[in-house]
């Protein structure tokens, strides 16, 4: 079985106009290090693809051994005028969990 | 002045359930409740409410659950704050007293904080020489939609509904307040704090406090990861901050509610819809969440200090809403066997009535329900066509109602048109759409009044 962050983080998204907000939060402390190599603006663009159209921040946040993710330009124009049905970005966020941990990429 | 206050929460957006805010009433011994009914897309809902009447353009729902909880809010001493005033806090306010004098609450103070409708000073504001630039892209051309817009709110701090507390309301109606100056307003009220650098700890903490709070069950169990393991969700418990001067607080719910509190669910929420957690920017103040400390007391109680901020921001969000032509949309399903190359066959058959018919289109966007609808690109095509079954569902935009009537006379066709053994659900009228151009104004070009009510 291939390692994803699916099985040492947890997530919780949402919108701020036409951007998405992705919070990984590690199951345990000893998580955090691993999800820090894990969450990467480019491993992040790169696995949302044309969904994503503008830069991706990762703010680490030491103090609850979480990060967070934000990505402009990447709900497909905001929650009033988006064509997606996941209008405010509640259902995205957990695509994140599709990321490889980096040992096993 | 108090040395600690208990604030509960009583909804979490427009939708959210009364009987948690009636239970958090009856056993909570609050100070305060706050209610959080708005987001940036209900404030476009409720103006296409209010063009079509002036009297409406508040949240509906704030008149039932006010007549439910004003009876348990009076008997138990407890104030209510909400800012389900919407687009027509005035309005709102009205029909909330009316509603207390109706159930013989005589003296009940309604307070009405105005002050975040700039709908009729948008000229002003242009002609003082702000641009109104679009914060996300940049784009300064604000005269492209001035002709379309509907509504301008800016988020407002706390201290329309601080003054609203000092004039002994019992009942707070304000209008698109930031979501956490729900709670900011009535801790900085009854701790004696202000917007002074010597209380910008203070006032961070209290920013941090909002944030956990302000979604209701959101930090309770609601919305969570660890769902599977989340107890009685259908009675899943809304929290309770106790906050103390030294500007600490414990979150918890009540005893025998569903649910759960410890430091995953506060965790869940924190890191929720912000942006850098070292700046989170409210109008009362920034915030650093990365200082915070969470101690799990175990028993659904959690503890949160070393919460710090930075003072105030000198610009304030301002979101315009504007027209934006239309979205017409439908939904189409297939079964077993080759249910994906069904779907496959029916985009193909789409497109070529989108033709037929000159739809004149700004954007289509397929999915396949079951398959990508939700992750998009980053969610994998299943190799083979074995599926039980798959949805294709298409949306465009559209600049009139008229284009976007095509796209479910389109579907409609595939009736017969389309592959064998396809379902459709109940065919979706076209909607409206109202953009948000959120941009920023000085904070001096916002004031904020207090009016009272009295039932």
């Amino acid at each position: 079985m291939t390692a994803l962050l699916r099985d040492i983080a947890y997530v919780r998204s949402g919108d701020k106009g036409n951007t998405l907000t992705i919070g990984v939060i590690a199951r345990e402390p000893e998580h955090y290090a691993t999800v820090l190599r894990t969450v990467t603006p480019d491993r992040v663009k790169a696995l949302f693809g044309d969904w994503v159209h503008g830069p991706v921040h990762v703010y680490p946040m030491d103090n609850i051994e979480a990060v967070v993710v934000y990505m402009e330009n990447a709900l497909g124009g905001g929650a009033t005028s988006t064509l997606r049905l996941d209008q405010t970005g509640k259902s995205i966020g957990n695509a994140i969990l599709r990321l490889r941990l980096p040992g096993d990429v | 002045m108090k040395d600690a206050l208990r604030i509960g929460a009583g909804s979490g957006f427009w939708g959210d359930a009364l009987d948690p805010a009636e239970e958090l009433l009856k056993g909570g011994e609050l100070d305060y409740m706050s209610m959080d009914y708005l987001a940036e897309l209900t404030m476009a809902l409720l103006q296409r409410q209010k063009l079509k009447n002036p009297e409406a353009g508040y949240i509906p729902d704030i008149v039932p659950h006010l007549r439910t909880l004003m009876p348990l809010a009076r008997e138990h001493g407890t104030r209510l704050i909400c800012n389900g005033g919407g687009v027509n806090p005035r309005a709102g306010a009205r029909r909330v007293a009316e509603t207390a004098a109706e159930q013989g609450l005589k003296g009940t103070r309604v307070a009405l904080v105005e002050g975040d409708d700039v709908l009729h000073r948008l000229d002003e504001l242009l002609a003082s020489g702000e641009t109104l630039a679009n914060m996300e892209t940049g784009d300064e051309d604000f005269a492209a939609i001035r002709d379309r817009v509907v509504a301008a709110n800016v988020y407002t701090d706390a201290s329309g509904i601080a003054g609203a507390l000092a004039e002994e309301a019992d009942v707070v109606i304000a209008g698109r307040v930031s979501d956490n100056a729900l709670y900011v307003g009535p801790i900085m009220h009854e701790l004696g704090w202000r917007y002074d650098a010597a209380h910008a700890d203070r006032v961070g903490a209290a920013i941090t406090i909002g944030h956990v709070m302000e979604c209701a069950a959101a930090c309770t169990g609601g919305m969570s990861s660890r769902f599977a393991e989340m107890p009685r969700m259908g009675e899943v418990g809304f929290p309770i901050a106790e906050v103390a001067a030294d500007g600490s607080a414990v979150i918890s719910k009540l005893p025998g509610t569903g649910g759960r509190v410890d430091a995953h669910t506060i965790k869940e929420h924190l890191v929720y819809e912000i942006a850098d957690p070292g700046n989170y920017i409210m109008p009362d103040g920034i915030a650093d969440f990365t200082t915070l400390r969470l101690t799990d007391l175990g028993d659904d109680r959690v503890r949160m200090d070393n919460m710090t901020g930075k003072g105030q921001p000198d610009r304030l969000k301002l979101i315009v809403g504007y027209q934006d032509g239309w979205i017409g949309e439908g939904l189409l399903f297939f079964p077993w066997p080759y249910a994906l190359e069904r779907a496959h066959k029916a985009r193909e058959t789409l497109g070529e009535r989108f033709r037929r018919l000159g739809l004149q289109a700004e954007q289509i966007h397929f999915d396949l329900v079951g398959i990508n609808a939700l992750h998009g690109p980053s969610a994998p095509i299943p190799e083979h066509d074995d599926l039980n079954e798959v949805g294709l569902r298409v949306a465009v935009r559209t600049r009139t109602r008229e284009e976007a009537e095509k796209v479910r006379r389109a579907c409609s066709q595939l009736w017969i048109m389309g592959p064998g053994g396809t379902s459709f659900g109940t065919p979706m009228k076209p909607r409206p759409v109202v953009s948000v151009w959120p941009t920023l104004i000085p904070r001096a070009a916002v004031s904020q009044s207090v009016d009272i009510l009295e039932a």
